[in-house]
């Protein structure tokens, strides 16, 4: 009795107990069956089944052949270019809102975390209607007599503009839950000591909070870099991704092996920038405690 | 408070113009899709001429309504073991300072970290590979459940840190045990955070397109449906979709604010 008591109050049983359900479930079938699918990537596919005869002409494809890799380097450069450009229009945004916002904060916040979850293939038909060729933009130019912009009809300047439609609510929400736990009166102490707005943002808000900055860079870049609806229905014929030639290998052309080992390129890629920018945190944080000694 | 000196005032401007563009570049086509909807004219709707033709449309179409009862299981499904989940560990984790919690809760966190489509092929390859279950719904629970329990983790974790613990100390020095502590005194008090990570997690998997596309073999879902009449050109009939699932989001996240202030209220943290 005593025992079966004291098993009972074991914080560390209780903790198990509470915790062990959800992380088992997302270690079954979140991380096994994305290890699964690094297993497929050294197998091959014949007429739509997968064979176990290890190999690793998967990835001399992926890697080797241009027709790949040139997807590849696309998708990474659009998922920078999108990223950096969330950052830098969100950064001002979340700060207004995280100083300035008073009482309203919450409301404004929430505001630009709303329209996420309409559901991406409705905010992209939603955009289409603005974009494209019959769109709100275009249409309205040609009654005024203009020219139609040609770029935002269906090409990869519009799948930008889709992705940063798509994302953005990520990077504020980010960079604002850092500022949110920010003390401002730090750049009061900068102030009095002398430093001007600029060097007080750069040295003080800026290294503070460069952590949320990153995992807000890290919540953009990964689906935009997976990002396959905005590009297939708003980057017209050239804007296909390196993710619509993995659903290609999934649908039609049924290769299998080849398209997990996309995949598993895809989850490398993104694992590499997530432990780059993870590095660059603990340098800053060095460099900035370094500064003050 | 001291003057704000102009240079200040150019700048909190700038950025007031800059948050004032996002809301419209955020929401304009949201009303814009809604406008189209009531329209006879979808491609220059100006001047006005209303509509009801295609909600009448959408009404009669075929896939529609299973498709919207398919979403809604779906959607009711993933809530309901997402929220199962997170719960369960939020408290944990909080109320159980155990050394090395820190991986738990980067566990909880990580699909945050996973492209949706990833989750989406994976789960269908190891489905169909390994498992040998062919795509249906309750698969597609499972996969979204995978995927939006982070969801729900965040939202009660952001709550439930304010919550204070010796409510339960209390009960269970009186002797309750600790399935009634949680149903008599834990609950009544953090059930505005339970309910908004429900309502969060159920629109995740209600409008999930990328996960539930890969797991549900050929059965219709809304996002599906609105999957397939984009790629076959645009129908007016979408616009009517997408209004009704919009105004029902934006029904239930001023529900989820509602919670949030009756739950700062009720965990005992004065409104900011």
């Amino acid at each position: 009795m005593r025992g079966r008591r004291a098993l009972h109050l074991d914080p560390r049983v209780r903790f198990a107990t509470l915790v062990g359900p959800g992380a088992l479930f997302i270690v079954l079938f979140l991380l096994i069956p994305l290890l699964s699918i690094v297993v497929f990537s050294f197998w091959r596919t014949e007429s739509y089944e997968l064979i176990s005869d290890w190999n690793v002409n998967n990835y001399e494809a992926v890697l080797g052949e241009w027709i790949y890799l040139k997807f590849l380097l696309k998708s990474l450069a659009m998922a920078a270019a999108v990223s950096a450009i969330c950052l830098v229009y969100a950064w001002p945004c979340a700060y207004l809102i995280a100083k300035h916002g008073g009482r309203y904060k919450l409301v404004l916040v929430l505001l630009t975390a709303a329209p996420f979850l309409t559901g991406i293939l409705l905010r992209i038909t939603a955009m289409q209607q603005i974009l494209g060729p019959i769109g709100l933009v275009n249409m309205a130019l040609m009654e005024l007599g203009a020219q139609p912009i040609q770029v935002l009809m269906y090409t990869n300047i519009a799948s930008a503009v889709g992705l940063i439609y798509l994302w953005i609510p990520f990077m504020l929400l980010a960079i604002y839950l850092s500022l949110f736990n920010f003390n401002f009166e730090l750049l009061e102490v900068a102030k009095v000591n002398g430093a001007r707005p600029w060097r007080a943002f750069f040295e003080v808000t800026w290294p503070l909070n460069w952590m949320g900055t990153a995992i807000g860079i890290v919540l953009v870049f990964i689906p935009t870099f997976a990002a396959s609806v905005t590009p297939r229905f708003l980057g017209g014929p050239n804007g296909s991704m390196f993710v619509n030639r993995l659903e290609h290998q999934f649908g039609s052309a049924g290769t299998w092996a080849l398209g997990s080992a996309m995949g598993v390129v895809m989850c490398v890629a993104s694992l590499v920038v997530i432990f780059v920018l993870w590095r660059t945190v603990r340098l800053r944080r060095a460099g900035f405690t370094g500064a003050g000694a | 408070m001291a003057a704000v000196n102009p240079g200040a005032r150019f700048v909190i401007g700038g950025q007031t113009a800059m948050l004032l563009a996002l809301y419209l570049f955020l929401y304009f086509p949201i009303f814009y899709i809604g406008y189209l909807s009531i329209m006879e004219n979808n491609v220059w709707p100006f001047p006005p001429v209303f509509t009801g033709e295609w909600y009448d449309r959408l009404m009669i179409m075929s896939d529609f309504h299973v498709g919207l009862l398919n979403s809604v299981l779906i959607g009711v499904g993933t809530a309901s073991l997402s929220t199962l989940f997170a719960t369960a560990a939020a408290i944990g984790i909080l109320r159980y300072p155990i050394r090395r919690r820190g991986v738990i809760v980067v566990l909880f966190l990580a699909p945050l970290f996973v492209a949706q489509i990833l989750i989406g092929i994976s789960t269908l390859m190891f489905n169909r590979n390994v498992l040998g279950i062919p795509g249906n719904i309750e698969s597609a629970i499972v996969a979204n459940t995978a995927y939006s329990v982070s969801f729900a983790f965040l939202v009660i974790l952001a709550q439930l840190v304010r919550y204070d613990w010796r409510f339960d100390e209390v009960a269970q020095v009186f002797g309750a045990r600790p399935f009634r502590t949680f149903r008599e005194v834990t609950f009544p008090n953090i059930w505005p955070a339970v309910l908004g990570a429900f309502i969060i997690s159920f629109i995740l998997g209600f409008n999930n397109f990328e996960i539930t596309f890969y797991n549900v073999a050929a059965i219709p879902t809304l996002p599906t449906i609105a999957w397939g009449t984009l790629r076959h050109g645009i129908e007016p009939e979408l616009y009517a979709l997408a209004t009704i699932v919009n105004a029902l989001v934006f029904l239930l996240l001023f529900i989820i604010y509602l919670l949030i202030r009756v739950g700062a209220l009720r965990l005992g943290v004065p409104e900011e």
